[in-house]
């Protein structure tokens, strides 16, 4: 059974399209989901989670099905979204006492683990937050109802070298159970260089490839020139996919 | 259900909410046009629709493990629980005022059973609106806000302008018989509120299902 499984995931806006979207995820692995900025990343996160509305294709979350058991998909899933910080005028200990009586497996003594390890202070309102605080206080909520599965949209945008070294280690220690599935998005491909099993890249709203890392590099290989001594990186690849010329 | 409404008047309400549900404390004022109490019942909704685009509430809710469509009954609970809980503040502000003034308000409806009936409706009514026209975007609160002020307003000035009519003074009255006589407008306004408030929690699903967030 994977972790989440994205079949067919369709949406049209007037400007940008969303292309039958397919990809895997298996169980105790971390994929990254890479693409330009505008590329789909977030669209498709939100497609998973249902904040958007997809014209067609279904997401199945362990073995469940997004669409006839959102709940119970939702239960076995943390999210975090970069840059969303909620409620920016109450303080941590108010939104996780509303936030904790949704999940069944809400672990208070793991709650309280993950804001000693983050250095969080519950009286604290959000907006005194840095934004690197305000993703790992997402996260220490996501980490304390059991998640199995973790969706994170650009959750180490704008942390500074120290966090996200931090934060990445992280994700590899959760993930290094088996039980913990990672889904991140990013545009930093240093991240999925250390961190990442898998890797989905997305194109204008099209998957372009998607699959275990080093398969994912050795398809690219064919973008190295005769002069490079090294194969190339995942950043050497984005670029030399992506890159356009400015005509002024 | 009961947490849905845990959270909405933990994190989502406006301060202004429960300010606008002790208004009916204006029952007291001798000669006021008290359909404002319902106007103002209005207000704290909105305030607090207007609130939650600016604290990210729809999408906290909408990550929560509840389905998308428990977003709109979340914040169909809450108008319900502010609206009834204003009406329900009100009345012994109402019973206070029979007893000591007994002259009547000259400058509107006596806060009888009749009143209580007409701002059923009218909060039944401004349901159906603001919510249908909300949930289009799940962001316009203004527009939607507008849209329900017609309803609102037509409500409270057919219920000031009905009491003048000297066919129908028995709306104003207080007196056990007049209340009595009442009671049929005061069912009726239990209904329009119910089936207003029913069709506007199904109307707001339909559109938000479709909303991008």
């Amino acid at each position: 059974m994977n972790a989440l499984a994205v079949d067919g995931l369709t949406k049209t806006y007037p400007s940008f399209t969303l292309d039958h979207m397919s990809f895997t995820l298996g169980r105790g692995r971390i994929m990254g989901l890479i693409g330009k900025n505008g590329a789909g990343k977030s669209t498709t996160i939100k497609s998973i989670l249902h904040l958007v509305s997809p014209d067609s294709g279904h997401v199945e979350v362990l073995g469940m099905d997004m669409a006839d058991q959102e709940a119970a998909c939702k239960q076995a899933m943390g999210v975090v979204l970069g840059g969303a910080g909620f409620y920016q005028h109450k303080k941590l200990s108010a939104i996780t006492a509303v936030t904790s009586r949704f999940y069944r497996n809400w672990d208070r003594a793991a709650y309280e683990r993950y804001l000693r390890e983050f250095e969080l202070d519950p009286g604290k309102q959000v907006r005194e937050l840095s934004t690197g605080m305000q993703v790992k206080y997402q996260l220490a909520l996501a980490l304390s109802h059991q998640a199995e599965l973790l969706i994170l949209d650009e959750p180490t945008s704008g942390l500074d070298p120290v966090s996200r070294d931090e934060l990445l280690e992280l994700f590899r220690a959760l993930a290094a159970g088996g039980e913990r599935s990672i889904l991140f998005s990013t545009h930093i491909t240093s991240d999925l260089d250390r961190c990442a099993d898998d890797i989905t890249y997305i194109k204008d709203g099209r998957v372009l490839a998607s699959g275990e890392k080093g398969a994912f590099l050795d398809a690219f290989q064919h973008l190295r020139t005769d002069d490079e001594p090294g194969p190339l990186r995942l950043e050497d690849i984005m670029v030399r996919t992506e890159r356009g010329r400015f005509h002024v | 259900m009961f947490d849905l409404l845990y959270k909405e008047l933990r994190l989502a309400a406006h301060p202004s909410l429960y300010v606008f549900m002790l208004m009916g404390a204006l029952l007291l004022v001798p000669a006021y046009p008290y359909g404002f109490v319902f106007f103002f019942g209005t207000l704290g909704i909105f305030q607090t629709f207007c609130f939650g685009r600016e604290t990210g509430d729809v999408c906290y809710t909408a990550l929560l493990p509840v389905r998308k469509r428990d977003v709109v009954k979340g914040k169909c609970l809450l108008a319900v629980f502010a609206q009834l809980g204003q009406l329900a503040l009100s009345i012994p502000f109402a019973l206070l005022r029979t007893a000591l003034l007994s002259d009547g308000n000259p400058a509107g409806i006596e806060a009888n059973a009749a009143y209580y009936g007409f701002g059923l409706a009218i909060y039944g009514l401004f349901n159906l609106v603001f919510f249908a026209q909300f949930y289009r975007t799940a962001y316009k609160s203004g527009a939607a806000f507008l849209a329900a002020l017609f309803p609102t307003a037509f409500g409270i000035a057919l219920m000031e302008t009905l009491v003048h009519l000297p066919g129908l003074a028995w709306l104003d009255g207080t007196s056990a018989e007049a209340l009595v006589r009442q009671l049929p407008v005061l069912a009726a306004g239990a209904a329009i509120y119910l089936g207003g408030t029913l069709w506007a929690y199904a109307t707001g699903v339909r559109r938000f299902e479709q909303v991008n967030l």
